[in-house]
């Protein structure tokens, strides 16, 4: 039917000219359009996916069959030098179903590059980057089109896995454009993983990479935070700076209500806007004394605050109902009643949470 | 000594000394100071301590998950407290919910591929909440929480240090 049709024309076309560059034309030629439909929807969330999925429908259909189309033309093609590394390309079908929830798509400028080189590459990379490139456009469709895998298939599955492993471990230590990877796990709320040259495409490796940038990035933050972490090296150490540094903030707040529990008040809880009102400023002792005297004193200073502490009445609309809660807490209400009972008592108010701002 | 420029009213620091304060407001006008028996201090302590947390958790509100962890434990802790048989049930709830949560997370136990067990499980223990976290949201909670720590302490410790003067 149609898809007979459509396998049988991608056949004829492959095996007119070279099989391997046709392959990586064609992917080349959707690459682009994949690109485009990429930038457009970035900054949706998983629906970017689906909304990929939609839109290049027909063209899906035909790619899935450029690896099937490649199957026949392994078996029947007798031109073995180009397609040595292509006796992978079935393995594709197996990994595609795989690869399918992991955009690899931002590789594609990447694939571009190898791919102009793999006709001179070893077997091994050629395969590596070709399958890069057929499985990027595959990959968006096998989610919804399950695709079949064969025993055999499993089998070199296995063994390009192997050899991947073996990729990713010698590769490993090389980093190249590490920050812009970083970045674009960072920026972008879809996780586009760079497949970065040389490394291992496997999935799971992707992932893996992914999360232990994410994790290497917030473990600079918490460097960052907890003082004295950053001449510390290596992970664990720096894992436990921080457990000792929690544990001692914990144990700090204890002892503080501790001694918050202990401590007999003399002056009262009147302060919220006031302490609202402090910034990083240090307190020392010698500032209260002068916050005790306005208790003794107010009338001077009262009388000469009074024109500057005008345009603080808006302390009055705080300071009332606070007022009037206090009333109920008996014995350490008599300064403040005996502040009030001057006639420029608001005024005297706002005095006192003015001075204690101003020590604050 | 003057502060030109005034603290945000918005701030994690304004909000928590704003609570803070009415709780402890709240806590001196329960019980009168002069009895200062070493278990009226411990009890007060408690009160506090639970007044420092709960003020905490709730100027975060539900932002985070360790705040939400926290104001979990308080809340069933405290229907505990007021009722026996309804905290059986709340607690066989907050038990149903952690457990949904850590099966969505699969394993407890999280070898993550990256070699910090023990430390991210002694982690775990200290940020509440944080059982039910990849390693991934555990240091952003961690981060957040040691934030958050800082600020309640500072504050804290000013307004002991302004009573104890």
């Amino acid at each position: 039917m149609e898809s007979n049709a459509g396998a049988t024309e991608t056949r004829s076309n492959v095996t007119v000219s070279d099989g391997g560059e046709v392959a990586a034309l064609e992917s080349l030629q959707f690459t682009d359009e994949i690109h485009r439909l990429i930038s457009a929807p970035a900054t949706d969330n998983a629906s970017s996916f689906t909304a990929l999925l939609e839109l290049p429908a027909t063209q899906v259909v035909e790619l899935l069959h450029s690896p099937e189309s490649v199957k026949l033309i392994v078996a029947s093609a007798p031109n073995v030098e180009d397609f040595k590394g292509s006796f992978h390309f079935p393995s594709n079908t197996g990994l595609i179903q795989k690869d399918a929830r992991f955009s690899v798509f931002s590789g594609e400028g990447n694939n571009k590059n190898d791919k102009s080189n793999s006709p001179e590459m070893t077997s091994k990379n050629s395969s590596a980057n070709l399958e890069k490139a057929v499985k990027s456009e595959p990959a968006e469709t096998a989610s919804s089109l399950p695709l079949v895998s064969d025993p055999t298939v499993e089998n070199r599955n296995i063994k390009r896995k192997d050899r991947e492993k073996k990729v990713k471990g010698s590769t490993k230590k090389s980093k190249p454009a590490t920050n812009e990877s970083l970045e674009d796990a960072e920026k972008l709320p879809y996780v586009h993983v760079r497949a970065r040259r040389g490394q291992a495409t496997d999935s799971h490796s992707l992932a893996e990479r992914a999360r232990r940038e994410k994790i290497n990035a917030r473990m600079k933050l918490l460097q960052e935070l907890v003082p004295g972490c950053n001449k510390i090296s290596g992970t664990a150490l720096v894992l436990d700076e921080i457990i000792n540094h929690v544990q001692s903030l914990q144990r700090q707040v204890e002892f503080l209500s501790m001694s918050l529990a202990a401590v007999n008040p003399r002056i009262d809880f009147y302060l919220d806007s006031s302490f609202t009102s402090e910034s990083g400023s240090t307190m020392d002792g010698g500032n209260f004394p002068s916050l005790v005297t306005p208790l003794m004193w107010p009338d001077v200073q009262v009388n000469g605050y009074r024109q500057q502490f005008q345009h603080q009445w808006h302390f009055d609309t705080l300071k009332q109902p606070i007022w009037g809660r206090e009333e109920v807490c008996n014995n350490y209400v008599t300064p403040e009643n005996s502040l009030l009972s001057y006639d420029s008592s608001a005024n005297s108010a706002t005095l006192h949470a003015n001075q204690l701002k101003m020590e604050l | 000594m003057n502060n030109p420029h005034h603290l945000n009213p918005t701030s994690l620091k304004s909000r928590f000394t704003t609570r803070f304060l009415r709780a402890l407001t709240k806590i001196r006008a329960q019980k009168p100071i002069s009895s200062s028996s070493p278990t009226e201090i411990f009890r007060r302590y408690r009160r506090i301590k639970v007044a420092a947390d709960k003020s905490m958790a709730y100027s975060v509100r539900s932002r985070r998950i360790w705040s939400r962890a926290m104001l979990w434990k308080l809340r069933s802790r405290s229907y505990r407290r007021q009722d026996p048989c309804s905290g059986r049930r709340s607690g066989k709830t907050s038990q149903a919910i952690m457990k949904k949560s850590s099966n969505e997370n699969t394993t407890t136990r999280r070898e993550d591929g990256v070699g910090f067990v023990e430390e991210a499980d002694e982690l775990r223990q200290l940020v509440p909440g944080g059982e039910t976290m990849n390693l991934c949201n555990l240091l952003d909670e961690t981060a957040h929480y040691i934030k958050c720590l800082t600020t309640q302490v500072q504050v804290m410790k000013k307004i002991a240090d302004f009573y104890s003067f």
